[in-house]
């Protein structure tokens, strides 16, 4: 009895004192994470807030090849769709901040500027080809591109031939098809005759899911900013007047009637769906970017078949316009970091610029085109960049990416809530214009108040 | 041997008491005075006094949210304990499988709010697409989505408590009322719901707080579209935090308000239905 | 009641067998979509895959690869049994405590702990991650002391219900038999609650693992997602949502907690009703 009583004790003081060490182990985590920050003080580690979803894996993969190569830690995290700006504010108010992030152009930049570390005398800077890639304020530079995409009309060559070989087609060469006009009487046509083509529609479905509706609100939308720029000769403003939402409205009517689906069913469609229905054949046209490729090849449609157009929305002298071209994605190395955390970081950026395993990544894998000298010999095997080639040499005056100067985020979702709305027949065209007019003169205010 | 065990506090209850507070009574007090203030981080809170409140409910998407909520609510608390009800009567009945059916329908409790949401996403969206819709083309289908996905969950659980409930009546009052003539309505009447009145009372917090709290489902399905119009609050308020920067004092504020409505709720259902509990 | 059953019981069979198979539908419904080509699967849900759209188990090593699922099924284990073995043993000791002690103090914290119940993570969710991240609570064991913090409520008014009706003269005679209240809770009160630890361990675990919302805003998910945040993070993390690997993480998600529940449906069921009853 006296022994078990005494087995007992024990055990119990043993649970009290397990309770004691749970309780003790809540500082434990902080020492701990201080005493690594201790050892790795000489070396820094980096901290990457990648903006880019689609190439999420890739950059995680080339973190490990890294450290696996220098014994540097780096961590990727990657941002949800749509929600870079928020995930930025919360994560810079921790204590491990990120050391490297990017913003999307000169209104991110102004949010962010005193976090820019200058990187005037880094390697990166001394690789980029040209200043037109760069951020700068004054003679400081704070954020350098990485990537150069473009964007405009990817079509299925096979699809759209079988179409220009029909009696009576409305055109009957791909040379014909540079404008508004002619845009829509062949994506009409094809509409009305899709049996007979075997497609599905002429567009894929304009999803506005969130993994799809940035292609509307954003890209598209930057058509009738970019004329209106344009027209009055400005690079940005404070209220935009929308000149050309008539125009707008005349696309984004082309898109939703002459789709794979009804106009009805927008509202779920995803990012996945508009690709798939491309790699599978069902429809010729279909709105995206260079960084698209990823998600069609190795389909239905060979690599040959793929083409892009320029986005017509009858603008002035269209037939000279060329793809949409340019750069949402500046990196920026954290200021506030500490200084072995930002030598780490320069060197890690170096080393994605410069070492085999960095470019070949960029290039091969990710699919980019970047701006850096360095890259001569990394092309990537994108027939989408291919078509951006022809046009450039064609001499046709690419379109440049204004997006960059909308207000907020918030502006965006605004208008992208209301085309919908418009799309689905719960709403009426007003209130896009509502949305991006007025929108655009309040956020605008909020954001600089 | 109370006073034995007062030296004890350190072991029993210091444990308890310093998580307790990290996890609960510092946030809560913290909560409430940052509701009061404009902030981005923690740090540099400034007083602001009412206008985040002001804010909150000038803001049409909270209101709309409010209702969404509140109508949700009601529709899926009124039907989750009527089939619940029903199909624990039924399964007291003992017939062949009656095992076997429990197990089943208590099944799809077990599995997160956002993994049923997703397969919920799938389902619903592959039927409605027959008739060209989908369950973000207005907030109404986004509505009946999350009812029947609530329904789908919760109906289990209710049941269980429900079979215990029915199973606790003796049999003997049921068998005397019979001889004595009742009908068998006049049985489930006057003698089987007073008689379960604890289960009902269990049941219709249990459903009230987990349709008023509801979040993961709600993020799965729909994701407040479409344009927020199937948002419930707490999805609301996440997004008021998450969503926009320079929102979240205004984000905490709405919290406040959405944790008072809470405890209203809780502290008036209480009392109703307490007040009809049979005293056994 | 004996002729009911033999006059209604065929039929009601019949009826509730064809409503049971409806009710695993959508989850076969997803099983058969986990062999479909990612293409294939929001544009033909209902159908099962043809030769053309079948993959293998493609998906499963999509979503495995993309999701770091195997790992986060630790993350998810190690944070569930760790905070329901805090719960159980803290908020019992704590319940007895202030079941034996009347102070105050102990009456402060019994009201607290009801308090708690009724407050919504909502109010909480802010300033929790806040004050997490200044402590350095954002790893599997910190997360544990938050929640059993925010799990105490529940906890300690459920233990504190059925040791209320414990009869004070057990103890008394074990600690007039020289334990000290260490040794009397340890030997004498834990043993006849286990009932309540099951019910309490049954409804924190359900709690706790399919949580998404604190572990998502605590947790530094560059290092550790719960099986929630990796099925979210697919939802979310990439361009596009991926439905193949969506489809093969859902099933993988799915399956353990349904095989852990066939092995212990009638604890299970059993702490759902307990738990009901004193709640």
């Amino acid at each position: 009895m006296k022994a078990k009583k005494i087995t007992a004790l024990a055990l119990a003081v043993l649970m009290a004192g397990s309770v004691f060490a749970g309780c003790g182990s809540k500082t434990e985590p902080g020492t701990e994470s201080g005493a690594a920050s201790g050892k790795t003080a000489s070396t820094g580690k980096v901290y990457y807030l990648n903006f880019k979803p689609e190439q999420a894996e890739q950059w995680v993969e080339l973190a490990k090849t890294y450290t696996d190569e220098t014994g540097v830690q780096v961590d990727v995290q990657t941002a949800a769709s749509g929600t870079y700006e928020s995930t930025l504010k919360s994560e810079m108010a921790k204590d491990e901040a990120p050391t490297l992030f990017q913003v999307n152009g000169p209104v991110g930049l102004a949010s962010w500027k005193d976090y820019c570390y200058d990187l005037s005398d880094s390697a990166v800077y001394k690789d980029i080809a040209s200043d037109d890639y760069v951020l700068k304020e004054g003679d400081a530079v704070k954020g350098i591109a990485y990537v150069i995409e473009t964007y405009g009309i990817i079509y299925n060559k096979a699809l759209l031939n079988d179409y220009f070989a029909l009696d009576d087609a409305v055109i009957t060469s791909i040379d014909e098809l540079n404008n508004f006009e002619a845009l829509k009487d062949v994506a009409e046509d094809i509409q009305a005759r899709k049996d007979e083509l075997g497609v599905e529609g002429a567009f894929t479905s304009a999803g506005m899911d969130s993994s799809s509706d940035w292609r509307f609100k954003t890209h598209l939308a930057n058509l009738p900013i970019y004329y209106e720029y344009l027209a009055d000769g400005i690079s940005s403003t404070d209220a935009i007047k929308g000149t050309y939402l008539d125009n707008y409205k005349a696309i984004w009517d082309l898109y939703i009637n002459n789709a794979t689906c009804e106009p009805s069913m927008l509202s779920s469609k995803t990012g996945e769906d508009a690709a798939s229905e491309f790699a599978l054949g069902e429809a010729v046209f279909y709105q995206n970017g260079t960084w698209a490729y990823n998600d069609i090849k190795d389909m239905e449609v060979a690599d040959e078949d793929m083409g892009m157009l320029p986005i017509y929305i009858g603008g002035e002298d269209e037939e000279n316009e060329g793809l949409c071209t340019g750069s949402e994605n500046y990196w920026c190395v954290n200021s506030k970091a500490s200084e072995e955390d930002i030598q780490a970081t320069l060197d890690f950026l170096q080393w994605v610029v410069e070492s085999d395993a960095g470019r070949d990544m960029l290039a091969n894998e990710m699919g980019f085109v970047t701006p850096f000298t360095t890259f001569d010999e990394y092309l990537p095997s994108n027939p989408l960049v291919a078509a951006n080639d022809e046009y450039t040499k064609a001499g046709k005056t690419a379109v440049s990416w204004n997006f960059t100067t909308m207000p907020s985020e918030n502006w965006k979702n605004g208008v992208g809530s209301a085309l919908l709305e418009y799309a689905q027949g719960t709403g009426d065209w007003d209130d896009v214009v509502t949305a991006f007019v007025d929108g655009w003169a309040t956020e605008y205010q909020a954001a600089n108040e | 041997m109370e006073k034995s065990i007062k030296k004890y506090f350190p072991i029993f209850v210091l444990p308890t008491m310093i998580a307790f507070t990290i996890g609960f009574i510092a946030p809560f007090i913290l909560g409430i005075y940052l509701s009061f203030c404009k902030f981005t981080t923690v740090i540099d809170a400034k007083f602001v006094g009412l206008s985040n409140y002001v804010k909150a409910f000038q803001d049409p998407t909270f209101l709309h949210a409010a209702w969404y909520t509140a109508a949700f609510t009601v529709a899926s608390v009124l039907l989750i304990n009527v089939l619940a009800f029903v199909v624990a009567k039924l399964l007291t009945k003992g017939f062949a499988g009656t095992n076997i059916f429990r197990t089943v329908f208590f099944m799809p409790n077990l599995i997160g709010g956002l993994i049923l949401g997703y397969i919920w996403q799938l389902l619903l969206n592959g039927v409605l697409a027959y008739f060209g819709k989908t369950l973000t083309y207005t907030s109404a289908y986004g509505f009946w989505g999350l009812i029947i996905l609530m329904l789908w969950q919760q109906v289990g659980y209710m049941m269980i408590i429900y079979i215990a409930g029915i199973q606790n009546i003796p049999g003997d009052l049921v068998e005397a009322a019979a001889i004595d003539g009742a009908s068998k309505w006049q049985v489930l009447r006057y003698i089987t719901i007073p008689m379960i009145m604890p289960s009902i009372t269990i049941c219709t917090f249990l459903t009230l707080t987990n349709g008023f709290k509801l979040f993961d489902q709600n993020l799965a399905l729909t994701n407040g579209a479409p344009s927020k119009m199937s948002e419930m609050l707490a999805l609301n308020i996440y997004y008021t935090f998450y969503g926009r920067t320079g929102y979240e004092g205004v984000g905490q504020a709405k919290a406040v308000i959405f944790f008072i409505l809470v405890a209203i709720i809780a502290m008036v259902q209480n009392r109703l239905t307490r007040s009809k509990e049979v005293q056994q | 009641m004996e002729k009911k059953k033999t006059k209604h019981g065929p039929l009601l069979t019949v009826i509730f067998t064809l409503i049971s198979l409806a009710y695993v539908y959508p989850i076969v419904l997803v099983v058969i979509n986990s062999f479909k080509k990612k293409q294939y699967i929001s544009k033909y849900p209902f159908k099962l895959p043809s030769e053309k759209m079948f993959v293998g188990l493609e998906n499963y090593v999509r979503g495995i690869q993309q999701t770091n699922l195997i790992q986060a099924f630790g993350v998810s284990l190690f944070i569930t049994v760790f905070s329901v073995l805090a719960m159980i043993l803290c908020c019992s000791m704590c319940a007895w405590y202030i079941c034996r002690v009347k102070t105050k103090v102990t009456s402060l914290i019994y009201t607290l702990c009801l308090f708690a119940m009724v407050v919504p993570f909502q109010m909480e969710m802010y300033t929790l991650s806040k004050i997490a991240n200044m402590l350095h609570l954002g790893n599997p064991v910190g997360i544990v002391i938050i929640y059993l913090g925010f799990g105490a409520g529940l906890s300690v008014f459920m233990f504190t219900g059925f040791m209320k009706s414990i009869p004070l003269e057990i103890e008394e005679a074990a600690m007039i038999d020289g334990c000290t209240p260490l040794q009397t809770f340890f030997q004498i009160v834990l043993p006849i609650c286990k009932p309540t630890c099951v019910t309490v361990a049954i409804l924190q675990a359900m709690w706790v693992w399919n949580d998404y919302l604190l572990p998502s805003l605590v947790l530094d998910a560059r290092r550790w997602k719960t099986v929630p945040m990796a099925v979210q993070y697919l939802k979310g993390g990439y361009g596009s949502v991926d439905m193949g690997a969506m489809m093969g993480t859902l099933v993988l998600s799915i399956v353990p907690i349904i095989i852990f529940y066939l092995a212990c449906q009638k604890y299970i069921i059993e702490g759902v009703v307990a738990g009901a009853v004193k709640g």
